[in-house]
C-alpha cells in the first residue's frame, strides 16, 4: 500500500547507498531537486541457498525488491526489471545476527529520574544513540547483517535495539527500537573513597534490583488508586517505574549479565522470583555448571572469545598459573559445544571480542572443539531472531524477510570459505570483489639492470586479497613486504639492494582480469625514478601446495601482519600432527594392535579435546563428581569420642551413622554393623567445627558499605562454592559456619549458615534448617574512625548516633508493620510500598530474624542491650565482644550470648583492653561462648583456639572443645542438629590423629551429612592427580603456541574477585592469591 | 621479690589475691641478679643435648655458670624447685614489629615505616617503646628475645635484638644492628625492560663509590644512606631478604652472589623449592610462621605448615618466626607456630631450636643466647608443660639472671574482672 512512498527517497539513497524502508515507516523528507523512483530489484541466481539452519534450496533463485526478500525458490523466475547476480558455485546463508554488542550512551536521561542514578529503564538505546555505529563495514566482512545493541552502563540500564549494519542513517538501521530490558545484578568494584553512591557491592546490586521490581508494580497501584481518587497525595512521579512497568507489560525479555556460571544460577532465581522471561548474557564459564545452567532452560548470549593462554614461559610463571586457570583455557572453547549438546538455546556474539575480524575464525574455533555446524548457524540466525522477536524479519531466506543475506564460496564455517558479499536490506556490500583477479601463483618478472637468464621468480601466496611472497634469481631471495592487492592490480616492496640502490624499490603490477598473462608493470626506485619491468604470470595459484610453500615462508621469519600470523600458526600445527601422527607410527610397529584400536577412536573424533573433564569446583582439589559417594551407613569406631554432651569423652567408643544422620552410639567390642566400617584405634573424634563469623565462600563482597543500614541486603545471594577457602576449612575440621555481612555500617546485611559441602551448587551449600539472621555492628567500623579523612559526614559518627539510628530504624520497622496492617484492614489511602530493608527490620523487631552484633566496647553494648530491652529484641549473639568480659553480667541475665576472638587485641583502640580471658570470665559468669575465626587462615584451626580457653581462665577441655562446637550451634539455633556427638542429630565429625585441641593434631577426616567431604588419603591423591594435570597443560599451552598472557597479566574476562574478609573489620595485609585484588579499602 | 613471683605465676593468682593492690601497677624492670640462683631438678632443654630430666641449671651474676644433675652450688644460692617443670632458653622472636607498633590502627602508634623507599640508616631499636603493653604480654609466652625489623618500603631499615626486659631501650638492647631488611621486589621473568633489581644494584655501587670517596678522606663526603650500607657490603651484616616467591629468591640468592652480600632470607614460602640452591650458598631461612593461608589456590592445604619440615629434610638451615600481621600483638603465639610444624612432619627438638638457638645463630647472637650453656646469658624461663602445647603456662623467666615479672595488662584485667564477679575467693 505504502510500497511507492517507500522509494521516495531514493535520491537520497544513491548518496547513502541504501535502499529502503521495509513496512512500517516511510519516508517524510522532501524531495531534494529531481525525484527518482526506480525499484531495487534483484534477483540472486544459481546458487545454493541455506534459506535456514539445515535446509537447503539448489539451484535457488532468490528475489529482493526495494530492501525486502520477495520470493525464494528453485522454480522462481526472475521478474523482469531485475538485476541479476549470478551466484553459480557460490552459497546463500541468512544474514547473520550478533545478539549482544553494548555501547556508551548518555546516563542523564530526560523526565523525573529514580532516585537511584543506576537505574535508568527508561533510556531507549534507539534513542539516544547519536549515529549508527562505525564498526558496520567490519561486521559485514564477518557476514553480521543485524546486530543487537545495548546501553552499557547502570544497574538496569535501559532497553536495546535491533539495527542492520548496513551504511545508513540511524533512523534507517533500526529494525526493532526496543527489544529487551538489560540489567546486571552485581556492580564494579570501587576504591573506598570514590564510591560512595549505593549500590557499592553485588549484594545491593541484587537488592536494589529486587526493590526497584516491586516498586514500579507498587508505583502503578499507588498512580491508580490517586488517578480514583485525587484526594489522595500523589505518589512522587517516576518514569523509571513507569518505563519499567510498561516493559513487563509488555512481555521484554530481561537480559542479565552473568560474568560467571554462579551469576546464571542468580540471574535464574531473582528472574523466577519476578517471573521475568530472562536472557543471560554468558560469560563463558557456563561449562563448570553445565547441567544446572541447562536446567534453567534460559537461553544464553555467547561471546565467541575464548580465553588467551595462561603464562607458562618460565618455571616460576607456569607454578604461578592455577590449575583452574589452565583448565579454563582448555576447556572454556568447548563451553559452547557443551551448552548447545546440552539444550540450552544459544546465540553467539562480538560481546568483548577485541578485534570483531576475528569472528567468523572464533566460531570456527568453537566448531572445531565440538560446536555442531548448524547449531553455529542457528545461534547467529533463527536463536536470536526468535529471542528478540523479529523472527518476522530477521533469521532466514524467506518471502517478506528483510533482504539481508551473505554470498560465501564454500561452507560458511570452513576454514577455506571466504564471504564473497554481505547484502543488508537488499543492498549488496562487497566483501570481496565478486570474482576477483587472483594474482597468486608464479611470475616472471623481467627487471632491469639484474642479469639473469631465467628473469626473476615471484611468487605470490597466502590468501588472495592479502598475499605473501618472495622474488627470486638464481640462488638469491628476497621477501617482499607491503602487500596490497586493489581491485585490478597487486602492489608490494621489495629490498632495492640487489639493484646497489639503498631503501625500497616499489612495484605494480596490473591485473589484466580476468586470467592474467603478460603485463607491463611499473616500478619506482627508492630514489623516486620510474622504471617498467613485463611481468608474466607463468603459474595459477594451487591452493593444495600451499601449505609447503607457506612453511617456507615462515621459516624467511616474516609476517606483520595478523592473518599470515594465522598462517603461520595453521601451519605449525599441521606440522605438529605430522609428527605426533609419525611417532605414532613407530609405536605401530611395537603394538600393533592396540594402537590399530586407538587408530580407530582417533578416526572417530579427531576434533582436539580438553584434555581434562570439569571437575567440581573446576581446578584443584576439585571432584569428578559434584557430590561425594552416598554411603548408607557407616560405623566409626575404637576411637576417643569427644561427644560435646554430657556423656563427655567416651574412650573406645563408637559412633553409628545412618543416612546422614547419627543412629547410634556407644563403647566397647560390641559393635552394630554398617556398610563402611572405619577403624579409628587411637584416633579421636569431635563433633564438625562450627565457625560463627566468616566471610569465607562469598562471591560479591562481604560489605554493602554506602548506606548506614543496608538490611535488604543478602550474603545468601552470593555463596560461592568454589572458594577454595571451602576445602582448606574442611581440612581443619570446620563442617559449618555462619557467613555474614561486614561491619562497614550499623545495620549491614543479612548472613547465611552454611555446611562446607565441597563441590556442591551455591543452594545447595546453605544450610536449610539455620534461621535467618543479619548483621549489625557497632564502634569504630560503623562511625567510619578509621575510613581516612574523606568520612567525616555520614551519621553516625559516634557512638551515641549508633545507637540512636538503631532506635530509629526499630521504630521505623515498627510503624511499617502497623502502617501495613492498616492498610490490609480497610484499603484507605496509597497502597503500601513492600519495603525489603524494612520487611528484614520488623522481622528483627518481632523475633524471626536474629542479629549477630559485632562489638567491642562496653559502653555500646550496654547501649544496645539497653534497646533491644526497650523494643522487646532478644540478641542472637554478641560478636568480637572483647570487651564483653566487663558486663558478662549484664549478657548472662537477658541471655545474650557472646561470640569471640580467643587472643586477638590491639589492632585498634576499641581493642586494647581485649584480653584472651574473657572467653573465660564470659563463660564462667554464664554466658555461653564460642570462639570464631572471622578470617580464612584462622577458621582452618580453631580447634586450637579453643585450646586458649583452657590456657586463658582454666577452662576444663571438655568446655573448650564446645566453645567451636556446641556452642556457636547454640547461638546460630541450629543446635537441634549439629554442634554434638548425640543421637538423632546430622552426622557431622570429624576424626584427629590427637586430642583435638592439641597442636600436635591433624584433622584426618571431616563428615558432613555422613559424606566424607576430606580425608587425608584422598587429599594426597588429589594433589597428584592435580600436579600431573597442571603439567600436561602447560605443556599443551607450549605446543599450541597460542598467544600468551603476559607475565601478571590477567585475562580481561575474569570475573572480578571480591575481598572475602571484612576490611572494615581489621586492616592488615593479607597473603595468599589474591593480594593484588585484595588491596584496603 | 617472692611476692611478686607468685603475682605473675598464673596458677597462683587464685591463692595470693588479696596480697597484692586491688590494682597491679606495671610490671617493675627486674634488678640485675645480685645472688645464685638455682633451677633444680627440671627437665632442662639446653637445646644443645636431648632434654634431661631432673637436672640443675645454675644462674650467677646474669650467666649461666653450671648445667646438670650433679653441680655444687654456691653458697647462699637461691634454690628453686622445678622438678616436674621444663626449663627452656627464651624463645626468640625473629621477626617482629614488638615495641614499634602499639595499636595497628592508630596512627601514632606506629613507628614501623619510614617514608620512602631507601632508608637502610634507620635503626630499629631507636623507636622501640621499653613500655609496649605488648612486651609483658610477649613475655608471659617465654619469649624474652625479638628480632626488631622495620618494615615498607625497598630498604627499610636495620633490626635489633632487644632483651624484653628493662627500663628503657639502651638497657634492653642485646644488638643494635642485626642486619638491613629488604622487601625483595617482584620478578617477571619475561619482562627485560629494566631489571628490578637495577635500582639495588645501583645503589650499591653507588654505596661503595662513597666508601671510596671518605676512604679517599677528600673533606665533604656525607651521605647516611650510603654510609650505612658499608656493614652490609663487608659482610659485617647480613642482609635480611623478605621474599616467598620462588622466582623473587632465585633473583635474590644470585644478587647476593653477585653482590658479595651475605643473605638471610625471611619468608621463605617457596624456599623448600629451591633448597639446592639455599644450601649451595648457605642461605638460612626466617620461615615467618606456619599458620598464614597456602599463597596459591592450587597449593597444599599444609603447604605453610610443611614449610619447616621440607627445608629441614633438604638441610637448609632455618629459624622460625610468627606471623606477620599484627606482628606485635600476636607475637605471643611463636610457639604454636613450631607446634603447628611438628604436627605436621618436623621432629620436635628441631621445631624448638627454630624458635631458640638457630634463631640465635641466624641472627648472629648465638655466643650470648639461644640455649642453656655455660658462659650464656642466664635468659630463660621454667614452664609447667611442654611450651609448644598451647595449654602450658610460663611460670617464672630470667633475662641476664633478672626475675621477670610476668604479670601484664591481660593478667591485670583477668583480675579486676574476676573481682567484679566474685569469682575469686578470699
Amino acid at each position: 500500500m505504502i510500497r511507492s512512498f517507500l522509494t521516495v527517497g531514493a535520491f537520497t539513497a544513491m548518496f547513502l547507498g541504501s535502499t529502503q524502508w521495509g513496512t512500517a515507516v516511510a519516508q517524510t523528507k522532501p524531495v531534494v531537486g529531481l525525484e527518482s523512483r526506480t525499484p531495487a530489484i534483484h534477483a540472486l541466481v544459481g546458487g545454493r541457498a541455506v534459506i535456514e539452519p539445515g535446509r537447503v534450496v539448489e539451484n535457488a533463485t532468490i528475489v529482493f525488491r526495494d530492501g525486502m526478500i520477495t520470493a525464494v525458490g528453485s522454480d522462481v523466475a526472475v521478474p523482469e526489471g531485475a538485476q541479476r547476480h549470478d551466484l553459480t558455485g557460490m552459497t546463500v546463508y541468512p544474514g547473520l545476527i550478533d545478539a549482544f554488542s553494548e555501547t556508551d550512551v548518555a546516563s542523564d536521561v530526560a523526565g523525573a529520574a529514580h532516585w537511584n542514578s543506576g537505574v535508568m529503564p527508561q533510556r531507549q538505546l534507539a534513542d539516544v544513540l547519536k549515529s549508527n555505529v562505525a564498526a558496520n563495514p567490519k561486521l559485514r566482512e564477518q557476514g553480521i547483517t543485524a546486530r543487537l545493541v545495548a546501553p552499557s552502563d547502570g544497574q538496569i540500564k535501559g532497553t536495546s535495539a535491533i539495527l542492520l549494519t548496513g551504511d545508513v542513517p540511524l533512523a534507517q538501521a533500526v529494525v526493532a527500537p526496543r527489544v529487551a530490558v538489560h540489567a546486571t545484578l552485581t556492580v564494579r568494584r570501587r576504591g573506598r573513597g570514590d564510591g560512595d553512591a549505593y549500590p557499592g557491592s553485588p549484594m545491593g546490586a541484587v537488592a536494589l534490583f529486587r526493590q526497584t521490581l516491586y516498586d514500579s508494580q507498587w508505583y502503578l497501584n499507588a498512580r491508580k488508586a490517586w488517578l480514583a481518587d485525587p484526594t489522595l497525595p500523589p505518589p512522587e512521579r517516576d518514569d523509571a517505574l513507569a518505563a519499567l512497568a510498561a516493559c513487563r507489560d509488555a512481555g521484554l525479555p530481561v537480559v542479565f549479565d552473568a560474568a560467571d556460571e554462579r551469576a546464571v544460577l542468580r540471574a535464574d532465581a531473582v528472574g523466577r522470583e519476578f517471573g521475568l522471561k530472562v536472557i543471560v548474557r554468558g560469560s563463558g564459564r557456563e561449562y563448570r555448571r553445565l547441567e544446572a545452567i541447562a536446567q534453567t532452560g534460559r537461553p544464553i548470549l555467547l561471546s565467541v572469545r575464548t580465553p588467551k593462554a595462561p603464562n607458562v614461559s618460565s618455571p616460576a610463571t607456569a607454578r604461578n598459573v592455577s590449575l583452574q586457570q589452565l583448565m579454563h583455557w582448555d576447556l572454556a572453547p568447548e563451553n559452547a559445544a557443551r551448552l548447545s549438546r546440552a539444550g540450552v538455546p544459544l546465540a553467539l556474539t562480538t560481546d568483548r571480542l577485541e578485534d570483531v575480524g576475528t569472528f567468523r575464525k572464533k566460531v570456527r574455533t568453537l566448531i572445531e572443539r565440538g560446536l555442531d555446524a548448524d547449531a553455529a548457524l542457528r545461534a547467529l540466525t533463527t536463536t536470536p531472531a526468535n529471542l528478540f522477536g523479529v523472527d518476522d524479519q530477521l533469521g532466514t531466506i524467506a518471502a517478506g524477510k528483510i533482504a539481508n543475506v551473505i554470498v560465501t564460496d564454500g561452507p560458511l564455517f570452513d576454514t577455506e570459505t571466504s564471504i564473497k558479499e554481505t547484502w543488508v536490506r537488499g543492498k549488496c556490500y562487497e566483501v570481496e570483489a565478486t570474482h576477483p583477479v587472483d594474482a597468486r601463483g608464479e611470475w616472471q618478472l623481467l627487471l632491469p639492470e639484474l642479469k639473469s637468464e631465467s628473469g626473476v621468480r615471484l611468487t605470490l601466496a597466502g590468501e588472495s586479497r592479502k598475499p605473501s611472497g618472495s622474488i627470486a634469481w638464481n640462488d638469491e631471495k628476497l621477501k617482499i613486504a607491503n602487500v596490497v592487492v586493489n581491485d585490478g592490480s597487486v602492489s608490494f616492496t621489495v629490498a632495492a639492494s640487489p639493484w646497489k640502490r639503498d631503501g625500497q624499490a616499489l612495484l605494480t603490477l596490473p591485473l589484466n582480469a580476468p586470467a592474467p598473462t603478460e603485463v607491463w608493470s611499473t616500478g619506482r626506485w627508492p630514489d623516486g625514478t620510474p622504471f617498467e619491468l613485463l611481468a608474466r604470470h607463468t603459474t595459477p595459484f594451487d591452493s593444495k601446495a600451499q601449505e609447503g610453500h607457506d612453511d617456507g615462508e615462515a621459516d624467511d621469519g616474516e609476517a606483520d601482519d595478523g592473518e599470515a600470523d594465522d598462517g603461520k600458526k595453521d601451519a605449525k600445527k599441521q606440522d605438529d600432527k605430522k609428527q605426533d601422527d609419525k611417532k605414532e607410527d613407530d609405536k605401530k610397529e611395537d603394538d600393533k594392535k592396540e594402537d590399530d584400536k586407538k587408530e580407530d577412536d582417533k578416526k572417530e573424533d579427531d576434533k582436539p579435546r580438553a584434555l581434562f573433564d570439569v571437575s567440581f569446583p573446576l581446578g584443584a582439589y576439585g571432584r569428578d563428581d559434584s557430590h561425594p559417594e552416598k554411603i548408607e551407613s557407616v560405623l566409626f569406631y575404637g576411637a576417643t569420642v569427644w561427644t560435646c554432651t554430657s556423656s563427655g569423652v567416651v574412650e573406645d567408643g563408637w559412633v553409628l551413622v545412618r543416612d546422614g544422620r547419627i543412629a547410634a552410639m556407644g563403647s566397647g567390642d560390641e559393635l552394630p554393623d554398617a556398610k563402611l566400617l572405619v577403624d579409628l584405634k587411637g584416633k579421636h573424634v569431635s563433633p564438625g567445627i562450627i565457625d560463627c563469623h566468616s566471610h569465607i565462600a562469598t562471591d560479591g563482597g562481604v560489605n554493602e558499605s554506602t548506606q548506614a543500614i543496608t538490611a535488604e541486603v543478602r550474603i545468601g545471594d552470593f555463596i560461592d562454592p568454589d572458594d577454595i577457602a571451602i576445602y582448606r576449612q574442611l581440612a581443619g575440621g570446620v563442617t559449618a559456619a555462619n557467613i555474614l555481612h561486614g561491619s562497614a555500617n550499623p545495620i549491614g546485611g543479612q548472613n547465611q549458615v552454611i555446611k562446607m559441602r565441597w563441590g556442591v551448587l551455591p543452594e545447595e551449600l546453605k544450610m536449610a534448617d539455620a534461621p535467618p539472621g543479619i548483621k549489625f555492628a557497632l564502634g569504630e567500623n560503623v562511625k567510619q574512625s578509621n575510613w581516612g579523612d574523606n568520612h567525616t559526614t555520614r551519621y553516625p559518627q559516634t557512638r551515641m548516633g549508633v545507637d540512636e539510628l538503631i532506635r530509629d530504624a526499630f521504630r521505623r520497622a515498627t510503624k511499617y508493620r502497623q502502617r501495613q496492617a492498616d492498610w490490609n484492614r480497610d484499603h484507605r489511602g496509597l497502597p503500601q510500598r513492600y519495603d525489603l530493608e524494612l520487611e528484614a527490620l520488623a522481622e528483627v523487631v518481632e523475633g524471626k530474624r536474629w542479629i549477630h552484633c559485632h562489638s567491642y566496647r562496653q559502653s555500646e553494648i550496654m547501649a544496645l542491650l539497653k534497646t533491644c530491652d526497650e523494643f522487646h529484641v532478644q540478641i542472637g549473639t554478641l560478636q568480637h565482644i572483647l570487651e564483653g568480659y566487663k558486663v558478662a553480667d549484664e549478657m548472662a541475665k537477658r541471655n545474650v550470648m557472646g561470640s569471640s576472638f580467643s587472643d586477638w587485641w590491639a589492632y585498634k583502640f576499641e581493642v586494647y583492653d581485649a584480653i584472651p580471658y574473657a572467653g573465660a570470665l564470659m563463660h564462667q559468669a554464664g554466658v555461653v561462648v564460642s570462639f570464631n575465626s572471622d578470617d580464612a587462615e584462622l577458621g582452618r584451626r580453631l580447634n586450637l583456639e579453643a585450646a586458649k580457653a583452657i590456657k586463658y581462665g582454666n577452662v576444663p577441655a571438655e568446655e573448650a572443645l564446645k566453645f567451636v562446637t556446641l556452642n556457636p550451634a547454640r547461638q546460630l539455633r541450629i543446635d537441634r542438629w549439629v554442634g554434638s556427638l548425640e543421637v538423632g542429630k546430622d552426622a557431622d565429625l570429624v576424626v584427629w590423629s590427637h586430642p583435638p585441641m592439641s597442636i600436635y593434631t591433624r584433622c584426618e577426616q571431616t563428615w558432613i551429612d555422613g559424606q566424607r567431604y576430606f580425608d587425608l588419603q584422598e587429599d594426597l591423591q588429589s594433589r597428584q592427580r592435580d600436579q600431573q594435570r597442571h603439567a600436561q597443560l602447560v605443556q599443551r599451552i607450549l605446543a599450541s603456541q597460542d598467544e600468551m598472557l603476559k607475565p601478571g597479566e590477567r585475562d580481561s574476562q575474569e570475573p572480578e574477585l571480591w575481598p572475602r574478609e571484612d576490611l572494615f573489620c581489621h586492616s592488615h595485609p593479607h597473603d595468599g592469591d589474591d593480594d593484588e585484588h585484595l588491596e584496603q579499602r | 621479690m617472692i611476692p611478686r613471683r607468685r603475682v605473675a605465676t598464673c596458677l597462683c593468682v587464685l591463692l595470693s589475691i588479696q596480697s597484692v593492690p586491688a590494682v597491679a601497677g606495671p610490671e617493675i624492670p627486674g634488678p640485675p641478679q645480685d645472688h645464685p640462683i638455682a633451677l633444680v631438678g627440671g627437665t632442662l632443654h639446653t637445646m644443645e643435648d636431648p632434654p634431661e630430666v631432673g637436672s640443675t641449671i645454675l644462674l650467677e651474676r646474669g650467666v649461666i655458670t653450671a648445667v646438670g644433675k650433679d653441680i655444687r652450688l654456691p653458697a647462699k644460692t637461691e634454690r628453686i624447685d622445678v622438678r616436674g617443670k621444663h626449663v627452656y632458653p627464651s624463645l626468640i622472636a625473629s621477626n617482629t614489629a614488638l615495641g614499634l607498633v602499639e595499636i595497628d590502627a592508630v596512627r601514632a602508634t606506629r613507628d614501623l615505616n619510614e617514608t620512602g623507599s631507601v632508608n637502610p640508616n634507620v635503626r630499629a631499636y631507636i623507636a622501640f617503646n621499653p613500655d609496649s603493653e605488648a612486651i609483658p604480654v610477649a613475655r608471659a609466652n617465654g619469649i624474652l628475645l625479638a628480632n626488631v625489623v622495620p618494615s615498607g618500603g625497598r630498604l627499610s631499615g636495620q633490626s635489633s635484638l632487644m632483651m624484653l626486659d628493662g627500663w628503657n631501650a639502651t638497657d634492653m638492647v642485646l644488638r643494635p644492628t642485626v642486619g638491613l631488611h629488604v622487601q625483595w621486589p617482584r620478578i617477571d621473568s619475561t619482562n627485560n625492560d629494566r631489571e628490578p633489581t637495577a635500582e639495588l644494584a645501583e645503589l650499591l655501587r653507588q654505596a661503595r663509590g662513597h666508601a671510596r670517596a671518605r676512604q679517599a678522606a677528600s673533606g665533604d663526603v656525607h651521605d647516611l644512606r650510603l654510609e650505612s650500607m658499608l656493614d652490609v657490603i663487608e659482610q659485617r651484616l647480613p642482609l635480611f631478604v623478605h621474599a616467598d616467591e620462588l622466582s623473587q629468591i632465585q633473583s635474590a640468592v644470585a644478587f647476593c652472589q653477585r653482590e658479595g652480600l651475605k643473605m638471610v632470607l625471611v619468608g621463605g614460602y617457596d624456599a623448600p623449592r629451591c633448597s639446592g640452591l639455599l644450601k649451595q650458598f648457605g642461605v638460612p631461612v626466617v620461615v615467618t610462621g606456619t599458620q598464614r593461608l597456602p599463597r596459591a589456590r592450587h597449593d597444599a592445604y599444609d603447604e605453610p605448615y610443611t614449610v619447616p619440615a621440607r627445608l629441614e629434610a633438604a638441610g637448609v638451615m632455618f629459624a622460625l618466626a610468627s606471623e606477620e600481621r599484627f606482628s606485635a600483638a600476636a607475637v605471643r603465639n611463636l610457639p604454636y607456630h613450631a607446634g603447628m610444624a611438628v604436627a605436621y612432619g618436623l621432629d620436635q627438638e628441631i621445631a624448638l631450636r627454630a624458635i631458640t638457638i638457630r634463631a640465635a645463630e641466624i641472627l648472629g647472637v648465638a655466643d650470648r643466647v639461644g640455649s642453656l650453656s655455660v658462659g650464656k646469658d642466664a635468659t630463660l624461663f621454667v614452664a609447667d608443660g611442654d611450651i609448644l602445647e598451647t595449654s602450658s603456662q610460663v611460670e617464672r623467666a630470667y633475662v641476664q639472671g633478672r626475675d621477670v615479672d610476668l604479670d601484664n595488662r591481660h593478667k591485670r584485667l583477668w583480675r579486676k574482672y574476676q573481682r567484679k564477679y566474685q569469682l575469686s575467693s578470699p
